[in-house]
């Protein structure tokens, strides 16, 4: 086995509900993630799917360290993400990127691009002060943007543009891994294939790690080799893109797959009913309420992911049989 | 390559008219108030030489005189020239309001400051403590620590900066609150931003605008209580020439000489309003809620 980038060991994250008034209804528990097992191999482009809902950007969170977990470990190489000391700490900050999915929220609306871009090379000094400008210059090229930009403040830049710059700051640390959380969502389909084909060059040209959050099966299949289907905070079905998306084996997938518009087909709802609440999960299977091939052992045990085949997982009483 | 390096320069400069400039020369009232202040302030630096006579000279003689080519104001009940007070008094209304609330709000945007950003137990403890310091109304604040300090000019910028720490610092405090939960904080403080680079580069500048705005209108509070402070005998120290000293000298005169209290009186108001309406001009020069197409 290769030394994994990111190993998550039966991650937790559960948040207090406290319950209002004067006597104090007993607080409950949201179970954001529940025992997510995963691992990211160095050159990885790994793709989350799941609906709203379904614990995606709670997942990236808890790898970035923005928050810590409840239970389980975030692995970053051998070391736990909690016990990072200082030093560690910045090699993360460097080493790691994320875009973020409101891409002009995370931008000081008050500074020029320029200064944004800069940020993170002044703060690792990655070159000197003097060769900051060439290397804003180049940033820009890379991401297809001209440099006349530079001058400017995020809120006078257009929506594929901003996001370009977010993907330029977060290339400007020279990162190892990049995360980014629906960094094409609502975009207009031409922009949105001009951010994924950068994406996918950045990852091809310099083995850059992505972790990326989608909600799209298109375009997780466009950018990423591998695929984790997230459902109510659980990894339901994990492995190679092609292989995912020619034969899904867990009912769940396939019916996000069935969702999907397609030219030549009727699109049919596929999935009926929403997401469950996680703070009720219902015993047994958590996708038992909305299954179509719902059996009585479904809400009785709860399955645990276990693996089919190469680098295949599933975590199904009843996968679905190969067609 | 010239032309390219013009236009990011024309921008640049474009960049900050457009969003300084033009707003603010767009309000007319606002530019009226700058120009009264312009005189103002003209007026108290170059007091000493616009000035016919010693502001603290005693001519009993002249005593209680009417506008006079000697004296273009009259003169008061001990025959002080009252252009020349007024002349010294600006200075020191000025010298006031400005020291006042430029130290009023360095305390107050850094505790504001250090409670939004800090939170828990010192948020709670600070403002608590704004809370106190809000409870009293200006004047009686300001009155309270009058009495504690002993007169004298310096004591009346200690008691108006106190009295105006509680409001600079709610207001940095909400302001600091709903910029800490915006997205680029947290993207800074994960790419390794050390705390102080992200107040000073990321917090401070978000809310530095409507603290601006604040400071402006405060600064005419500001003079308001001084003179309300020297006209109930707690403020400057006689003969200072100052213009709340100058109304409440005149007072018992009012009806044989009403130009004592007069004078300094129209001074005084038309300041306030020249600072009143600078102060609305920029609170909607800065505020896009309030922007109307003038």
């Amino acid at each position: 086995m290769p030394n994994p980038i990111f190993s998550l060991l039966d991650v937790e994250r559960s948040y207090e509900l406290r319950g209002s008034g004067w006597f104090r209804a007993p607080s409950r528990q949201l179970k954001a993630l529940d025992g997510v097992r995963l691992e990211v191999q160095r050159g990885d482009t790994l793709a989350l799917v799941g609906e709203s809902g379904s614990g995606k950007s709670t997942l990236i969170r808890l790898m970035l360290g923005l928050e810590p977990a409840s239970d389980g470990r975030v692995l970053y190489g051998q070391r736990d993400l909690a016990q990072l000391d200082a030093e560690a700490k910045k090699r993360f900050a460097r080493e790691v990127a994320f875009i973020y999915q409101n891409a002009r929220g995370s931008m000081n609306p008050r500074m020029r691009i320029e200064d944004i871009l800069a940020e993170p090379i002044r703060l690792h000094q990655l070159c000197v002060e003097r060769e900051i400008p060439a290397r804003l210059e180049s940033l820009l090229l890379r991401v297809g943007l001209p440099a006349g930009l530079l001058q400017r403040f995020p809120s006078e830049l257009s929506g594929g543009q901003i996001r370009r710059i977010a993907i330029a700051r977060a290339l400007a640390s020279e990162p190892e891994v990049i995360m980014a959380d629906e960094s094409v969502a609502g975009l207009d389909v031409s922009v949105q294939a001009q951010v994924l084909n950068l994406l996918r060059d950045l990852c091809r040209e310099s083995g850059i790690t992505l972790v990326f959050i989608t909600h799209d099966l298109g375009v997780a299949s466009y950018l990423c080799e591998k695929i984790a289907v997230l459902y109510l905070g659980r990894i339901v079905e994990q492995g190679p893109t092609d292989a995912i998306l020619n034969t899904p084996r867990h009912p769940y997938t396939r019916a996000l797959l069935q969702a999907f518009p397609r030219f030549d087909m009727p699109l049919k709802a596929s999935l009926s009913g929403e997401i469950p609440s996680p703070v009720n999960l219902p015993k047994g299977c958590r996708f038992a309420g909305r299954c179509p091939q719902v059996q009585a052992a479904c809400r009785e045990t709860d399955p645990a992911l276990t693996a089919l085949d190469a680098g295949r997982q599933v975590a199904c009483l009843f996968p679905v049989a190969i067609a | 390559m010239t032309e390219a390096l013009n236009v990011t320069a024309l921008t640049r400069e474009s960049q900050w008219r457009r969003r300084l400039l033009q707003p603010m020369l767009r309000q007319r009232s606002a530019m009226v108030g700058l120009a009264i202040i312009a005189i103002y302030i003209f007026a108290a630096v170059f007091a000493p030489w616009l000035a016919t006579h010693d502001p603290t000279a005693q001519d009993l003689m002249a005593s209680l005189q009417g506008p006079s080519a000697a004296h273009w104001l009259g003169t008061d009940s001990y025959g002080q020239d009252l252009y020349s007070r007024l002349l010294y008094g600006a200075q020191l209304a000025l010298i006031i309001g400005f020291a006042s609330v430029a130290l009023g709000l360095a305390v107050g945007v850094a505790i504001g400051l250090a409670a939004g950003l800090m939170g828990g137990r010192t948020e709670w403890v600070l403002m608590r403590i704004v809370d106190g310091l809000l409870a009293f109304p200006e004047l009686i604040l300001a009155m309270a620590f009058m009495a504690v300090l002993g007169l004298g000019t310096e004591n009346v910028v200690y008691a108006l900066a106190l009295s105006f720490v509680g409001p600079f610092a709610r207001m940095t405090r909400g302001d600091v609150l709903q910029v800490k939960s915006q997205p680029y904080i947290e993207a800074a403080r994960m790419m390794g931003v050390p705390t102080a680079a992200i107040i000073w580069r990321h917090v401070l500048p978000n809310v530095v605008s409507p603290i601006l705005v604040q400071a402006g209108m405060r600064i005419s509070i500001a003079i308001l209580l001084e003179s309300g402070l020297s006209f109930l005998g707690i403020g400057v120290v006689p003969p200072t020439p100052d213009w709340g000293l100058m109304i409440a000298e005149g007072r018992g005169f009012i009806t044989m000489a009403p130009w004592i209290s007069g004078v300094p009186g129209v001074a005084l108001a038309i300041l306030l309003v020249a600072l009143n309406l600078l102060g609305d001009g920029l609170r909607d020069a800065f505020d896009p809620t309030t922007q109307k197409d003038a």
